[in-house]
């Protein structure tokens, strides 16, 4: 077997190495690709490099201890900490801009305060349709499960964004902005930009 | 979309599921869970998304033996529901690490129960990997399967799997490397 300077097949070859799916013929390939190829030797390494580098996960699967504790089919953590609180955070944004919408009458529409605690009460059913509507997969479908939105609501109080979205005829955001988000640039530019994407 | 999802579990809940479809199911988690959930774990890094994810996959297996029972399902099948659910999870927390301003998400829980060195290692070096390449060196070397069912359950070829493996393992080295020079 003879790969020459095919880094691409070095690669494979190196890979069946690591994975113990090498015979004789695979070894004195790589072996002789290396023998012509400086970057694969210093960047992949000759066997010994190889068996050196795979046995972090050999041990690692040795002594894992992590016991995942059963769960029903049918239920969920309670709390996903950060993460869920500011999925909620977005889902109070979308869920304004969405109200907004059904309520439009003349344009442009104007949505000024968006209070993440407020929406505490918003039910799965109400979340799925405002993702519905706005058509983004932005938000994780998982935070959509009702037992999501338990969240800290005390834990966001301090944190309120105000978003102005304006929409055209046809009910279509056509402008976002952040009005008042000190400290939130980034989670204001992008709530603005997930709500234009969903156009 | 999530209100498929719920409508189609409440249903489920609500006309109670199928003997066929409960007791395979029972006897999938019996027999795989744990290392499903492992390997979710080692993918997403975190001890409670892996169980959240590896549920998915269970209740995925679940629903689909309910409208169909006497379909086969193989383990092979679990473990690429399991590594699709990895990458869509990483996928939008990648969106929503740019909304949080919480930065430090699993690092903690992780390092409480992981303290063999190795392991941190490994998982910082997995946290670099496109998901691609960290599916395909977990399914091998840490789930044990060969570069061959690997990519059946890929959907790729045995060479792709194992150039991934190899990438992976570039990136494992240069870790490793960097922190022994630290």
């Amino acid at each position: 077997m003879r790969i020459g300077a095919d880094c691409g097949q070095a690669e494979v070859l190196a890979g069946a190495i690591a994975l113990g799916e090498a015979g004789d013929a695979e070894r004195n390939a790589y072996r002789e690709h290396l023998s012509v190829c400086r970057r694969c030797l210093v960047s992949i390494g000759g066997e010994r490099e190889i068996e050196r580098v795979m046995s972090v996960i050999g041990q690692a699967r040795e002594q894992e201890q992590w016991q995942p504790q059963a769960r029903s089919l049918f239920s969920r953590a309670k709390s996903r900490g950060p993460f869920l609180r500011w999925s909620a955070a977005v889902v109070a944004a979308l869920l304004v801009v969405f109200v907004a919408r059904q309520g439009y009458q003349s344009h442009p529409v104007v949505v000024n305060s968006v209070t993440p605690p407020a929406q505490t009460s918003v039910t799965a059913e109400q979340e799925a349709r405002v993702v519905a509507a706005l058509g983004t997969q932005a938000v994780p479908k998982r935070e959509h499960h009702a037992e999501s939105l338990a969240f800290s609501a005390r834990e966001n109080a301090a944190q309120t964004i105000t978003v102005k979205v304006s929409f055209n005829a046809a009910g279509k955001p056509t402008h976002c902005k952040g009005v008042h988000h000190a400290n939130s640039q980034k989670l204001v530019a992008t709530l603005c930009d997930m709500v234009m994407r969903g156009r | 979309m999530t209100t498929s999802t719920r409508t189609g579990l409440d249903d489920y809940v609500a006309a109670g599921p199928t003997a066929i479809a409960q007791g395979r199911v029972e006897a999938l988690v019996i027999e795989h869970q744990t290392k499903l959930a492992r390997y979710l774990r080692r993918m997403v890094g975190d001890a409670e998304t892996a169980l959240d994810l590896s549920q998915d996959v269970f209740l995925s297996a679940y629903r689909m033996l309910c409208a169909d029972p006497s379909r086969e399902l193989r383990v092979g099948w679990l473990y690429r529901a399991a590594t699709n659910a990895a990458i869509s999870f990483m996928r939008r927390r990648k969106i929503l690490h740019v909304l949080s301003l919480d930065r430090d998400l699993d690092g903690s829980s992780w390092r409480i129960d992981e303290r063999g060195a190795a392991s941190i290692d490994l998982q910082a070096a997995l946290g670099r990997l496109p998901s691609e390449q960290a599916a395909a060196l977990l399914m091998t070397s840490y789930a044990g399967y060969s570069s061959a069912e690997a990519a059946q359950i890929l959907g790729t070829t045995a060479d792709a799997v194992r150039q991934r493996v190899c990438r992976a393992m570039k990136t494992l080295r240069h870790v490793m490397n960097e922190e022994q020079s630290s």
